[in-house]
């Protein structure tokens, strides 16, 4: 950066604030290519020159900018995985070469690390460099006082019968007051009397406070890309899970993260209650969502209990455990052609985005004789019939049902070919039932040819518990805040120096040029994002006047 | 707790006021226009211009000084007196009062402005107060920061521009702007208004915690500082594409709205200052976003849709700032930066909100 001394460029230049800082990067310095016994490393300086310019990190930023576009537009596998299947189906042709440029995970795809790794290259090439200045700055004293003070920015002159030595002694001692560095003509020194003062580096510090705190913010979501995980699972009321990966649903883990990792805690759903709006425009909308638990956080150690809620996480072990969905589990009864229970229990069912909770399931009950037996369904919450089609009235269950198409056959559970336990492949199955057959709770179904019986005795809430665990999070928030910090310090600070020149020969009307001096302030300001030099000049041309009248008039009184 | 529908009334009533009053401001802005005093209406230009003249008197002096100085150097003080005597005493006596000039106090200077300005500035204020009584009554009637769907957002958002901006009017003299940026208040509180009401209800679990205050109080403030930043750099681009057309002998340098605008660079730098009062405050409020997002979704950070274009956002008021100190891009291409920012802040709000299904759809508009 080029050092400011404005004085040369005079009043009518363009004012020395908020210049490029990043001048290396310039046509005027940066090597010439065509130049003959131009090597590799003149090239690789070049490119480097290039890189750290401000020009390529402003297009850098806008091609981040861009690069994140598709990530809105274009379902993402972290966030929307369903509505990535959607988009195969609905557009066969495209998707997969949407998929071969990683545009259903834009922001872990090569392309967009690449923008952001130059991006952040750049800012270290300028970020360094400025590093070792600003320490340097921190060790030399500001300039020396310009010949001509009236001509920078700002500027004030006025008489004082104080001799210059004493005008400009009574100048510093004011100015380090405020906190300025000073610098004073060591003797030697030949150009007259005059202070100059410097302050505002805290605005430099800022500066690079943000920008390696930026880098900070990268490193520590790295951190819980490696070591973090996020799982799934689904709990229905009255059962335990334990934390272990052969117990959970889902699981997305950090590359580093093996089974050891998980901390082995397990939780119980004792109760869940979810409250709804019942009237008005919003009738429907959830009001709370209350989940009652118990859990222990070691295996054989106390159980405690816990009210887990939106916004009100559980933390465990280093995990946190959030509440991010729920529905609801009808409970059947089945007893085959024999005779036999052979299925009792709680079958969640999954609601659509959309219409009350009306939610799907299926129940597939692999061990009846002779045939195996299949039912998908549905279940309504609070069951009403608009045009002969079962829906759903309100999310409570205020009159729930079910409605079940049966089936017997083979469910093909041992073909090898895992099974989603919410679809049922109907492919070696045949339809028992011709309609969708209704049930409320406590009714049973018989099925024809002596098949069996199927009860709806109940139903259950559930829940979806998400399980996560980030290392990087508290570095991330203690790097944004950082950033913040940075950025206020670099906007409200500014860098600003002031300079007194005092000059021999007062004017007649204060005493004749014998005695007294010309007392010229000039002050500019490096960097003033947020404005207010001009009044803080102002003022401080003020005290110092009022601080040189002062002296001398109890200078007088001495006399 | 239930709603009061009578005091979300009373609310409306307000908001219905404070329309109809920044109408009429936009009224008498557009009268200083029309019927004003012909002058360049800032009086921060004279300032400068007095002061371009002081300096240059002073440069004068000092040369004149300067001379005294260096030809008494050898001789002694004493030798000083003769050419004192001469021309430079002069122009010496009258630098010695050279002290910084201070603009006259806003009140004074709004005076001087003429009747349409000051009854412009009174309306403003009038309506203001108006705006921000619609937005309390209205928190007051549902029990909770009053900016929980689209159209809460925008009677907030507006507030604040309205409120920044009167604020920005009279410190910086800058009234000559104010058609533009209460007449853009207008015109979004109207369609607010008109096109996306929604009357006083309750919240979704998941927004009911103290981080939806603290965030979306954040982004409420950046976005009504954006907004007065917006309409700043819509006129800046104006004023430009306008002085190059007079540069090029495309249009008479006639006595039209630009020439009573404050000047492109005073236009400029309010844009500035305006974007680094509002970035701040984004970024705050894209941290506490982030901590309130690893409360209700279990992740900090999931590049939902509205985060990435937060983020794109931040990413290009972050270039504009950065802009600015870089040869080739001051000026018209910094502000085509500016204004790309809050197109993305606003294709955040009007369309990734209401259309694409994410984990912020909260938006109230069906």
């Amino acid at each position: 950066m080029t050092d400011v001394r404005a004085p040369e460029s005079g009043p009518s230049g363009p004012p020395p604030a908020e210049r490029d800082e990043r001048g290396r990067g310039g046509p005027g310095r940066s090597a010439d290519p065509a130049a003959g016994a131009f090597g590799l490393a003149d090239w690789l300086r070049w490119a480097w020159r290039q890189l750290t310019s401000m020009r390529i990190a402003l297009i850098l930023l806008f091609l981040l900018a861009l690069a994140s576009v598709p990530g809105s537009i274009v379902p993402q596998e972290s966030t929307n995985p369903a509505g990535v299947q959607q988009y195969f189906t609905a557009h066969p042709a495209l998707a997969p070469w949407l998929s071969r440029l990683g545009l259903f995970n834009v922001f872990g795809a090569p392309w967009f690390a690449a923008t952001y790794v130059l991006l952040f290259a750049s800012l270290v090439g300028c970020v360094v460099p400025r590093t070792f200045r600003l320490v340097g700055s921190a060790r030399t004293l500001p300039p020396r006082a310009p010949r001509h003070l009236t001509r920078l920015p700002r500027s004030a002159r006025y008489a004082t019968t104080l001799p210059p030595d004493q005008a400009t002694e009574v100048a510093a001692r004011l100015l380090a007051g405020r906190g300025f560095r000073l610098r004073r003509p060591v003797n030697g020194d030949s150009d007259g009397h005059w202070v100059s003062a410097e302050k505002g580096y805290l605005r430099e510090v800022g500066n690079l406070l943000f920008h390696l705190a930026l880098l900070g913010v990268l490193v520590a979501v790295a951190l819980g890309g490696l070591f973090g995980y996020k799982t799934d699972r689904l709990l229905v009321q009255g059962t335990t899970f334990a934390d272990t990966q052969s117990d959970l649903d889902e699981i997305y883990p950090g590359r580093l993260v093996t089974a050891a990792d998980y901390p082995p805690f397990t939780i119980t759903l004792n109760r869940f209650e979810a409250s709804y709006i019942t009237s008005g425009a919003q009738r429907g909308q959830p009001l709370s969502f209350d989940a009652r638990i118990s859990y222990t956080a070691q295996p054989g150690g106390p159980t405690r209990t816990d009210n887990l809620q939106v916004n009100r996480p559980l933390s465990v072990d280093g995990a946190k455990v959030y509440l991010i969905g729920h529905g609801y589990a009808p409970v059947f009864k089945v007893t085959d052609a024999r005779g036999q229970v052979v299925y009792d229990q709680a079958t969640p069912f999954i609601s659509g985005s959309s219409g009350n909770f009306l939610s799907e399931g299926v129940v597939k009950v692999s061990g009846a004789q002779p045939e195996q037996l299949g039912f998908s369904g549905v279940f309504v919450p609070t069951a009403v019939e608009v045009n002969g089609v079962l829906e759903s009235a309100f999310p409570a269950a205020d009159n729930p049902a079910v409605s079940l198409i049966a089936y017997a056959g083979n469910l093909g559970l041992n073909n090898g070919v895992p099974q989603s336990v919410y679809q049922i492949d109907t492919a070696g199955m045949r339809q028992l039932t011709a309609q969708p057959q209704l049930l409320l709770p406590g009714q049973s179904l018989k099925l024809p040819d002596g098949q069996g019986t199927i009860a709806f005795t109940g139903y259950v809430p559930w829940v979806s518990l998400q399980i996560t665990h980030d290392p990087g999070q508290i570095p991330a928030l203690i790097c944004g805040m950082a950033a913040l910090g940075g950025l206020l310090l670099s906007f409200m600070v500014r860098r600003r120096r002031v300079f007194v020149r005092a000059l021999a020969g007062g004017p007649a009307h204060l005493g004749g040029p014998e005695q007294g001096s010309t007392v010229q302030v000039g002050g500019l300001a490096r960097t003033d994002a947020s404005g207010g030099f001009d009044e803080e000049f102002a003022s401080l041309a003020a005290e110092l006047r009022a601080a040189h009248e002062q002296a001398a008039a109890s200078q007088h009184e001495g006399e | 707790m239930p709603v009061n529908v009578a005091l979300g009334q009373v609310s409306n009533g307000f908001l219905i006021a404070a329309l109809v009053i920044y109408s009429l401001s936009v009224v008498a802005f557009a009268g200083d226009f029309a019927f004003g005093r012909p002058r360049r209406a800032d009086s921060a230009v004279r300032v400068e211009q007095s002061r371009e003249r002081a300096t240059a008197l002073a440069t004068v002096a000092s040369a004149a000084a300067a001379g005294t100085a260096s030809n008494g150097s050898g001789d002694g003080p004493g030798d000083g007196a003769g050419p004192g005597a001469g021309p430079g005493q002069g122009a010496a006596a009258a630098a010695a009062n050279s002290m910084p000039e201070v603009a006259p106090p806003p009140l004074r200077a709004i005076r001087q402005a003429g009747r349409w300005v000051e009854t412009g500035i009174a309306l403003s204020v009038v309506a203001v107060v108006a705006h921000t009584a619609a937005v309390v009554t209205r928190g007051l009637a549902v029990h909770r920061a009053p900016w929980g769907n689209m159209y809460e957002f925008v009677t907030a958002l507006t507030c604040v521009a309205a409120i920044f901006f009167v604020f920005v009017m009279v410190r910086y003299r800058a009234w000559a702007l104010g058609v533009f940026v209460m007449g853009a208040v207008v015109v979004a509180l109207g369609l607010a208004e008109t096109l996306i009401y929604t009357a006083a209800g309750q919240l979704v679990p998941a927004l009911q915690s103290y981080w939806l205050s603290i965030h979306v109080t954040a982004m409420t403030l950046a976005t009504g500082i954006f907004f007065v930043a917006a309409v700043l750099g819509v006129v800046y681009l104006v004023a430009d594409r306008y002085n190059r057309r007079v540069a090029a002998g495309k249009a008479e340098a006639g006595n039209g709205i630009v020439r009573r605008l404050p000047s492109m660079e005073q236009i400029d730098r309010l844009t500035y200052r305006t974007v680094v009062f509002g970035f701040p405050i984004w970024t705050f409020g894209v941290i506490a976003g982030a901590i309130w997002a690893d409360q209700a979704w279990g992740s900090y950070w999931s590049w939902d849709p509205v985060e990435v274009w937060a983020f794109i956002t931040w990413v290009l008021y972050a270039a504009f700032l950065h802009a600015r100190a870089t040869a080739g891009f001051r000026g018209r291409r910094a502000h085509y930066i500016q204004l790309l920012g809050f197109a993305s802040l606003m294709f955040n709000i009007m369309v990734v909100q209401v259309f694409i299904t994410g984990l912020h759809s909260y938006a109230g508009v069906s």
